[in-house]
């Protein structure tokens, strides 16, 4: 068995306990040892990050890339917007999504002579949290002052599209031209079911509240990344669309950079990795009959991550999150809508939380993000009083410590997990690169099941999931090759 | 339901009065005045909108005093009332309208049925758009839609408009895009399955 992998260390945020207060990580226990996803899946692609030199293999990428991209669109004297997500920057400690900003400025600069390169970098729920990683990552140096972090509640612009009038953030449409950088982490499965992936931005990191709003309200579990298309195919971005370039991703790290003018082809190719490299890993984990789960990364509790696999979806892994017969994930925000105030789900078919996970050891996760149907739903111990506090003061998790229980220590959560699950298989969602952070029984329970889930990922779903998402992938092999 | 136990704090030396923190702030509690930003002690229910977005840095939440509670009783307004408002916004009146402070679209429109006639007001009765201030407005809007309620816009950004709901897809989109993923008539059989879900589960009784 394998040493553990070392976490992602803790990151000074002001939507986190003080690093000081993490005392102790749950990979640090000596029953803990790491399973590598190569062993379980030797198929899984080589990754350029982590590993020697990585920081320069992806920017070497990201020029070899952009070479095959038209920039002629871009006069020398236009103004640029490279649009940016916080997601990028919680992959692989940061510095790879930096490297990738900062290398296609470089690039556009080099190939269109222009200098006004702006970056335009939006967020999910936690309105500063890129201004964070733009310092964190010396972006606003590398942009000459040009390096804005953008929030959903910021200005407006209408945008009309087919199915009506969504409203995107004025910041990001205020260039004469905007490139679209992003990443193929297929992250919240829940939400977008892997369906156009790479457009979602286009209606989240870039969008107002209206639309946002729109996505998790308006459309439904299965319609609701439409608002992306929508917004995406309209006229007026359409105007100002140049091209994307992403950091590609498998659940071992980065394995390359992607770019295309048709963000289109683009999506589906990352469609299909996503589907075969992430539901491997993800139908494994769904394997797991019972454990401990222990959150232990940066990030708010539902995107903490292991072996690629954020923590919503482990929620989410007693049913098959790609295959889109299945109308509600156990977790999502339309299902969380659909439970009553006496707790029962208004859709009787709505599948439970993942019953495998009997305790959940909250020893570090950051707080903006609506959390509370975690701990309301599954038995969750929050390891010391500022973590408790931190989320007693949140406004979006008011009712997250009502459900939860504190200990003083890692080390009484961690006893009291054990004796009151009865179970000594643990799963650390710590953001490990390359493998997960296990227990010795769940690390044997993932080998022997590995083979089967293989077989059953690569015979029988992933032909499925790519049909529901009208993807033949030999057609698509032919039309990738045609352009290279 | 929303309790709210902070409040926002300007430090009036690093206020430049840019009036960000008026046009966003979803309960109409900050008001430039001569220059500075001045917080609405009743109205504020601690949101931290202002907070996370003044470009000085010059707000931060600091603990009430006397935490209080927002909240309309649905049981004050005709039940039926609440049904039909809710089956022509096509929502179950016990779904869940604000995931950050679990309030229901019942009582949302307790709170339409008794004055609240633009989501600001919905905000001040209820704290919904007082969590993470992103996700519930569309809720707000289709709700006073269908109390035949036309809201005004508020000076600011607060909100820009009701949008498209699936209902909204036509036909033709459906049929180019229902090959590629989007399960478009079968989100419509669910989500109207659900908004017809009667209170009636403690008996097992789901339709």
């Amino acid at each position: 068995m394998n040493k553990v992998l070392n976490p992602i260390p803790p990151r000074r945020s002001q939507y986190g306990v003080d690093p000081g207060f993490v005392k102790k990580r749950m990979a640090e226990y000596p029953e803990m040892k790491a399973i590598y996803l190569r062993e379980l899946f030797p198929e899984l692609p080589q990754v350029i990050f982590p590993g020697e030199n990585g920081l320069d293999k992806v920017r070497q990428a990201v020029h070899k890339e952009l070479e095959k991209v038209d920039m002629s669109m871009i006069g020398p004297e236009d103004s640029v917007n490279i649009c940016a997500s916080h997601h990028g920057f919680t992959l692989g400690g940061g510095e790879p999504y930096a490297e990738l900003l900062k290398a296609i400025k470089d690039v556009i600069e080099e190939k269109t002579g222009t200098k006004n390169i702006r970056l335009r970098a939006g967020v999910g729920l936690r309105f500063r949290e890129t201004e964070e990683y733009i310092k964190s990552f010396g972006l606003d140096e590398y942009f000459d002052g040009q390096a804005k972090g953008v929030a959903p509640v910021d200005e407006g612009i209408p945008i009309e599209t087919e199915i009506g009038t969504l409203y995107g953030l004025k910041s990001i449409y205020d260039a004469d031209w905007i490139v679209h950088a992003h990443n193929s982490d297929v992250r919240e499965v829940h939400f977008h079911r892997q369906v156009d992936r790479a457009v979602k931005p286009f209606a989240m990191s870039y969008a107002r509240i209206d639309t946002r709003s729109t996505y998790h309200h308006n459309l439904g579990p299965r319609g609701a990344n439409f608002t992306a298309r929508a917004i995406f195919s309209s006229d007026f971005v359409q105007s100002k669309f140049a091209f994307t370039a992403i950091l590609e991703m498998s659940p071992l790290g980065i394995i390359g950079v992607d770019a295309d003018n048709d963000l289109y082809s683009l999506n589906d190719r990352i469609t299909v990795s996503g589907c075969q490299n992430y539901g491997k890993v993800m139908t494994l984990l769904g394997e797991i009959d019972e454990c401990i789960v222990g959150l232990d990364f940066p990030c708010p509790v539902p995107y903490v991550f292991a072996g690629g696999v954020i923590y919503a979806n482990f929620v989410g892994a007693n049913v098959d999150l790609f295959d889109l017969d299945n109308p509600l994930p156990p977790y999502t925000w339309y299902t969380e809508a659909f439970y009553d105030s006496k707790g029962k789900p208004l859709f009787k078919e709505t599948p439970p939380p993942n019953p495998a996970i009997k305790m959940v050891v909250h020893n570090y996760a950051w707080a903006g993000y609506p959390s509370a149907f975690f701990s309301e739903h599954i038995p969750t111990i929050v390891v010391g009083e500022e973590q408790a506090n931190l989320f007693r003061e949140d406004p979006q998790n008011l009712s997250y410590m009502k459900h939860s229980v504190i200990a003083e220590s890692l080390d009484a959560a961690m006893a009291f997990a054990y004796r009151g699950t009865g179970t000594d298989k643990v799963i650390v969602f710590d953001g490990a690169a390359g493998g997960i952070n296990v227990s010795k029984s769940l690390y044997e329970l993932l080998k022997v099941k590995a083979p089967e889930v293989k077989t059953r990922v690569d015979e029988k779903l992933f032909p499925k999931w790519l049909k529901q998402r009208g993807i033949n992938p030999e057609e698509l092999n032919k039309k990738n090759e045609k352009c290279r | 339901m929303r309790l709210v136990k902070m409040i926002a704090q300007v430090d009036m030396d690093g206020c430049i009065g840019c009036k960000i923190c008026e046009r966003i702030c979803p309960t109409l509690a900050m008001e430039v005045v001569e220059g500075k930003a001045k917080v609405n002690f009743e109205l504020c229910l601690s949101c931290g909108n202002c907070q996370q977005r003044c470009p000085e840095e010059a707000i931060k939440m600091v603990k009430r005093e006397k935490p209080f509670t927002v909240f309309v009783d649905p049981e004050q307004v005709d039940k039926k009332e609440i049904e039909r408002i809710c089956a022509r916004a096509k929502m179950n009146p016990e779904q869940l309208a604000c995931y950050c402070t679990e309030t229901r679209v019942k009582e949302v429109v307790a709170a339409i049925l008794l004055g609240a006639d633009t989501p600001e007001k919905i905000s001040q009765k209820t704290g919904i758009r007082t969590g993470c201030k992103v996700e519930c407005i569309q809720p707000a809007l289709r709700l006073l839609e269908a109390a035949d309620i036309k809201p005004e816009r508020p000076e600011g950004y607060q909100w820009y408009g009701r949008t498209p709901t699936i209902w909204d897809i036509t036909d033709e989109i459906k049929e180019l895009y229902s090959g590629r993923g989007f399960y478009f008539d079968a989100d419509i059989e669910l989500l109207e399955k659900i908004a017809r879900q009667k209170e009636n589960h403690e008996e097992g009784k789901n339709e």
